[in-house]
């Protein structure tokens, strides 16, 4: 009696893990469909007639790559300074990055929009690219994360050297490797996804992104879009192959008390 | 050792300045527009700058489509967040203490967090063709942030000590019992997280939607959130009613996030 429950709970969690990968496989199979026969035209179709296929998704590499790796020279220090610098209100400045992540982009859009006209950054790459640099999302699980390290052997290293970037390159970069992998993946796959800022703040179609691309249904034939989307997860699920171990090990900030 | 220079700038300041770049893009493009926006909820409009204090707030409140809106957001908050938590916690549970070759499985769960929402929404799109209810969105938050949750509820499970559960199968209680009586008073901090960042992805789901009804900025009455009421004033360039209900939902959050914090804090042990 127990051991047939067991087993039936086994199969719930196979079919229920088939469910949740269904999507993805359904998406593969449908950009190989015309009409229900299996076809490559699809494919041609997109790389051979699309034109504008090819600008925006290197617009959306570009965005991607370039805020995932200024975003890491702005975190990895931030984190580095939160976990050891002593100064009053620490605490409550931490809560307000924690507050500011919180914030959905309906919130924080407008301020950014506002910020970014006034510094005439509106409807150009930078636009896009700066705000998210300083997202507080990577600053908090870092710095959490960094909690854990060993800070013995950045005392040891104080003693040889005075430099910040040193120590931070040779005594704290090595011990969080895991915490980075698992940010550039979030940081990227969040970047790759961004809808609204391409939407909002910029009105040349030459600097959109791909998701603005897949949201124009209407504007382009369907059969394009199925081999669009594949090729659109592509690049993330690439990521997700080299850095899934550390997403759920260097996630570690569910307990921020 | 060799000797080194002793250098002029304390150790102290220097990890200070490790804040600034962080600190000056946050106050640049967070914090001083924050406060203008602030004083755009509080004036008439742009040009005769009138201070009208609540007038907007009122007026936002008083509106039909915003309280439609807020309506649909509650909704979600009752409706999906709970289903997610549950659905979370469950998988989570299994996969954690269920079969080790069934572990593999957590792939499934977690990858929907990284593929980009735009591929996602098409198939959904293309699935749901004809329902004509909110559902297909409250799946697609669901299939969306279960990954994160259970990525979280794996790490506080790991934290647990394998003793406590020896003690308590020693005594002779069942596995249920276990799980809530010890498991889940265990991970309490991390569950509330969860809750948490849930709620507060719930209020982002606008992406989602917008995509799944291809592009539209007028979708369904019952999938109009407050992200569709702020995006549409933001494109009707009605600042006024826009900034009012950004700080309206701001203030939202933080009294959100701050409850949620104090009760981790509260539950820790």
């Amino acid at each position: 009696m127990v051991k047939i429950g067991k087993a039936g709970k086994n199969i719930f969690l196979v079919l229920l893990a088939a469910l949740f990968f269904l999507p993805v496989f359904m998406t593969v199979g449908m950009s190989f469909l015309d009409n229900n026969m299996p076809t490559f035209q699809n494919y041609a179709d997109l790389l051979f007639d699309c034109f504008v296929f090819y600008p925006v998704f290197w617009n959306s590499v570009l965005y991607a790559a370039v805020i995932t790796i200024i975003g890491l020279l702005v975190i990895i220090p931030a984190a580095f300074g939160f976990s050891h610098a002593k100064f009053k209100g620490k605490g409550a400045l931490f809560i307000f990055y924690i507050i500011l992540m919180m914030m959905p982009l309906q919130v924080t859009i407008l301020p950014n929009y506002i910020g970014l006209r006034d510094l005439g950054l509106i409807n150009t790459r930078l636009g896009i690219i700066l705000p998210a640099c300083f997202s507080p999302f990577g600053v908090v699980v870092m710095s959490r994360y960094m909690q854990s390290i060993n800070n013995s052997v950045i005392e040891a290293m104080r003693m040889e050297t005075n430099s910040v970037i040193k120590i931070i390159f040779h005594a704290v970069i090595p011990q969080i490797r895991i915490c980075i992998f698992a940010v550039v993946l979030f940081v990227f796959a969040d970047c790759w996804n961004m809808l609204e800022q391409p939407l909002l703040f910029l009105r040349d179609i030459n600097l959109q992104t791909l998701p603005v691309f897949l949201s124009n249904t209407e504007k382009y034939a369907g059969s394009v879009l199925f081999p669009a989307a594949v090729l659109f997860m592509f690049p993330v699920l690439l990521l997700y192959n080299f850095f899934s171990d550390s997403l759920e090990k260097g996630l570690t900030f569910g307990d921020l008390s | 050792m060799k000797p080194t220079k002793k250098s002029r700038i304390p150790w102290n300041i220097k990890c200070l300045f490790c804040l600034v770049p962080s600190l000056v893009g946050i106050t640049i493009f967070f914090v001083i527009p924050y406060f203008r926006v602030l004083y755009y909820s509080l004036i008439d409009n742009q040009f005769r700058r009138n201070f009208v204090w609540l007038d907007n707030y009122v007026k936002t409140i008083q509106n039909e489509y915003f309280q439609l809106a807020f309506k649909n957001s509650l909704l979600l908050i009752l409706i999906a967040v709970p289903a997610l938590i549950l659905s979370s916690l469950s998988i989570s549970l299994m996969l954690s203490f269920g079969l080790k070759k069934l572990r593999v499985l957590r792939t499934a769960f977690v990858l929907p967090l990284v593929i980009p929402t735009a591929s996602a929404a098409l198939i959904w799109a293309t699935f749901f063709a004809n329902v004509d209810n909110v559902l297909p969105v409250y799946l697609l938050f669901i299939w969306k942030n279960i990954g994160i949750c259970i990525i979280l509820m794996t790490a506080a499970f790991t934290c647990i000590d394998d003793s406590v559960f020896e003690a308590a199968k020693l005594d002779g209680a069942k596995r249920f019992t276990i799980h809530r009586k010890i498991t889940i008073p265990l991970i309490m901090p991390t569950l509330i997280f969860s809750i948490l960042i849930s709620i507060v992805s719930s209020f982002k789901v606008f992406k989602e939607t917008y995509l799944y009804y291809g592009g539209t900025n007028y979708p369904p009455q019952y999938s109009y959130t407050l992200q569709y009421y702020m995006n549409n004033n933001f494109l009707k360039l009605d600042y006024q009613s826009l900034a009012a209900s950004a700080v309206f939902t701001s203030l939202l959050v933080f009294v959100i996030v701050i409850i949620g914090l104090l009760l981790q804090r509260r539950y820790t042990w």
